[in-house]
């Protein structure tokens, strides 16, 4: 069986570089590192990763997210504890007694507090703090506190990559360096096949905070036509099978109004005669993913999506499995080898 | 003792599964002292003094660690768990862990907070609607690695952070252990008696065989203790405060402490220059309680090093605490061996 050594060290590569909304800086070097193989790399003035390659067909822009949820320093208390807002869609649920770590002027490691049972209520066991009255523990009095971090300071969850059964990994961040991961192997199999393609890649920042990095560099780039790839819900206890994806059963393909319905189509024709594995994913209106922006970017784009099935979103446990990111990459790779044969 | 702090929460050891602990404190203390392991797995330890002990002193620490214990294997290859000792679902919810002997890597997994409705959005789940997601792809190839009744444990490594902090899991009560551990390979004026006890998270089980065994005529139950001192927890609620050493107690929800006791460690601490403070909210029980019931009845004291977010896989100590904590103790037994 492939178990994925080589993509699994990728992802795990992005994974460990850490970049939450509009701090991006860490993960887009990583990023930048590994795009830098398939074509020149710059970063734009949002603080995208972007690149072009230029060469036959339909221009394809591909979109993953850089970016990952985390928490914002507003103060240090007075008894030197950080108080916080959430980057990004953050879970206040998983937020007790959790690591982290703050990027300060160096790293800090930190505990968010836990409030002590027998000062909880009984009403107030259940229930997670609002983020106004959770804070950070830093082992630090506010003054030597203050020498170290200052309000704007990010914050990631701490925990690192990890391989669980067959070929799921868990990791913070997968949300969306699965996706990042996607696009390279994407190009490293369009390279493989010496395929003569018209690309542009973005590495997009601020999806987690609304999509600003999506919007311009997509703008900038003027693309035919964009896939984006993004996570989405895998089954799970509490998530039914019916209504959401499956963990290691495909990629999963989007439909909605405001997805390019040809672009999907050809995408899922090409899966069915590829034998590669896929899922549909059906929405109603908009994907609340970056294609919501880079349809409506400039003149208009054609827009399609697709998405690994990951578990425990937002969390510091989010759960892939490799197969569904190779799966996505080859899927991608078929696509753009057929339209580098047609006109644009 | 930093390095056997370390050391000793490294290892796994829930309630009911403290082998492993055991065998490292054996390792550790077998050529400074004589000891035994009764019916229920407490570690005895009986070490000579410089002078045999007018009263026989009983120090104990339990080994055994908060965790959770496999139950069942569903259809889709999750686990299903009980809790063992008191974690609130809270601390424990989009963490890692480790299961059985093959130490398998899972994670407690969670809905999506994009999933869940509006007015449920601050609401932690049921006890029972939890389960560890290992990756497995159904039960077959789970039941492959792992077995109900296997051990769960918390995947928490230890870090040394701020001004002289420490994080780790299960530093309730490895600190204690560290502690009677530091004592045992040092030289002790009097005779003492020691008890590394199992099952204290479970309702101090086996405190009380082991008390009944050693039959002390004193004792002293080295613990930690709640912290609540951080943001938003006025003064008085606060129970006891890092860096202000070991709480002594005079009362909780399991002991009602012998107040002379109680003064004399004071009394102790001053003569010595060693930094303590009375734990100040009635809360919480430990060993001592069983203990002070055994066979006659015990006169015991209680010293707790303050740890914040107890009960959770982030545990985190002050290590001058543990340090100012250990005189303290080595005094009281000294004080209680010869009274």
């Amino acid at each position: 069986m492939n178990n994925f050594a080589e993509l699994s060290a990728m992802l795990e590569a992005l994974c460990s570089a850490k970049g939450v909304s509009g701090a991006e800086n860490e993960a887009a070097a990583v990023a930048s590192q590994m795009l830098e193989k398939y074509m020149p790399v710059s970063v734009d003035a949002l603080g995208s990763v972007t690149g072009r390659k230029e060469g036959r067909g339909a221009h394809i822009l591909l979109d993953a997210h850089l970016d990952q949820i985390g928490l914002i320093v507003t103060a240090v208390d007075e008894i030197g504890f950080l108080k916080f807002a959430k980057c990004g869609g953050a879970d206040r649920r998983v937020l007790a007694a959790a690591e982290v770590t703050v990027h300060g002027k160096e790293k800090l490691f930190g505990a968010v507090i836990s409030t002590p049972p027998h000062l909880a209520k009984p009403e107030e066991a259940s229930k997670a703090l609002p983020f106004d009255e959770m804070a950070i523990d830093i082992g630090m009095t506010k003054e030597e506190a203050e020498k170290l971090v200052s309000p704007g300071a990010r914050v990631t969850f701490n925990g690192g990559y990890l391989r669980l059964m067959g070929n799921r990994i868990r990791s913070p961040s997968v949300d969306d360096r699965a996706g990042v991961a996607a696009v390279l192997r994407c190009l490293e199999i369009l390279e493989e096949k010496n395929v003569d393609c018209n690309l542009s890649v973005m590495f997009s920042s601020q999806e987690e905070t609304g999509g600003s990095g999506a919007q311009t560099a997509s703008f900038a780039a003027q693309p035919d036509e964009a896939i984006a790839v993004d996570v989405s819900f895998a089954s799970a206890p509490g998530v039914s099978s019916e209504k959401y994806a499956s963990l290691g059963k495909g990629t999963m393909i989007g439909f909605a109004p405001s997805l390019d319905y040809k672009m999907s189509k050809t995408l899922e024709t090409i899966a069915n005669r590829e034998n590669i594995p896929y899922q549909p994913e059906v929405m109603g209106g908009k994907t609340g993913t970056n294609c919501d922006e880079i349809q409506v970017s400039g003149k208009g784009i054609k827009t399609a999506l697709l998405s690994v099935p990951i578990r425990n979103m937002h969390t510091a446990v989010e759960v892939c499995d490799l197969e569904d990111i190779e799966n996505t990459a080859r899927l991608m790779a078929e696509y753009i080898a057929e339209r580098s044969k047609e006109n644009a | 003792m930093l390095e056997l702090i370390k050391e000793l929460c490294t290892l796994s050891g829930i309630s009911g599964r403290e082998d492993s602990v055991r065998d490292y404190i054996i390792d550790k203390i077998k050529d400074f002292a004589e000891y035994s392991v009764d019916p229920l797995g407490n570690l005895l330890v009986f070490k000579k003094g410089k002078k045999p002990a007018k009263n026989k002193v009983m120090l104990d620490a339990h080994m055994d660690e908060v965790g959770m214990i496999v139950t069942a294997v569903t259809s889709e290859g999750f686990l299903k768990f009980a809790k063992v000792g008191g974690i609130n679902s809270k601390v424990i919810l989009g963490r890692s862990v480790k299961v059985g002997k093959k130490a398998v890597n899972g994670v407690i997994g969670i809905k999506p907070i994009h999933l869940v409705d509006k007015d449920k959005e601050d609401t932690i789940p049921s006890a029972d609607e939890l389960y560890i997601d290992i990756g497995a792809a159904d039960k077959e190839e789970a039941l492959s690695v792992v077995s109900p009744g296997d051990a769960v444990w918390f995947n928490s490594d230890f870090v040394e952070f701020g001004n002289g902090f420490v994080k780790a899991k299960a530093l309730d009560d490895r600190v204690g252990c560290a502690v009677l551990i530091e004592m045992i390979r040092s030289e002790l004026e009097y005779d003492a008696w020691f008890s590394f006890s199992v099952q204290e998270e479970i309702g101090t089980r086996g405190a009380q065989t082991a008390a009944f065994n050693i039959a002390p005529d004193y004792a002293i139950v080295v613990e930690t203790t709640t912290a609540a001192d951080i943001s938003g927890v006025k003064d008085e609620n606060r129970v006891c405060i890092c860096g202000k050493g070991g709480a002594v107690s005079f009362m909780d929800r399991s002991t009602i402490y012998n107040k002379a006791l109680f003064d004399r460690a004071f009394e102790i601490a001053k003569e010595n220059n060693i930094v303590c403070q009375p734990k100040t909210v009635v809360a919480g029980g430990n060993d001592a309680g069983a203990i002070h019931k055994s066979r006659g009845g015990v006169k015991v004291l209680t010293v707790s090093v303050p740890c914040r977010y107890l009960h959770s896989p982030t545990c985190v100590i002050k290590y001058s605490d543990a340090e100012e904590s250990f005189k303290l103790i080595k005094a009281m037994a000294e004080e209680f061996a010869s009274c």
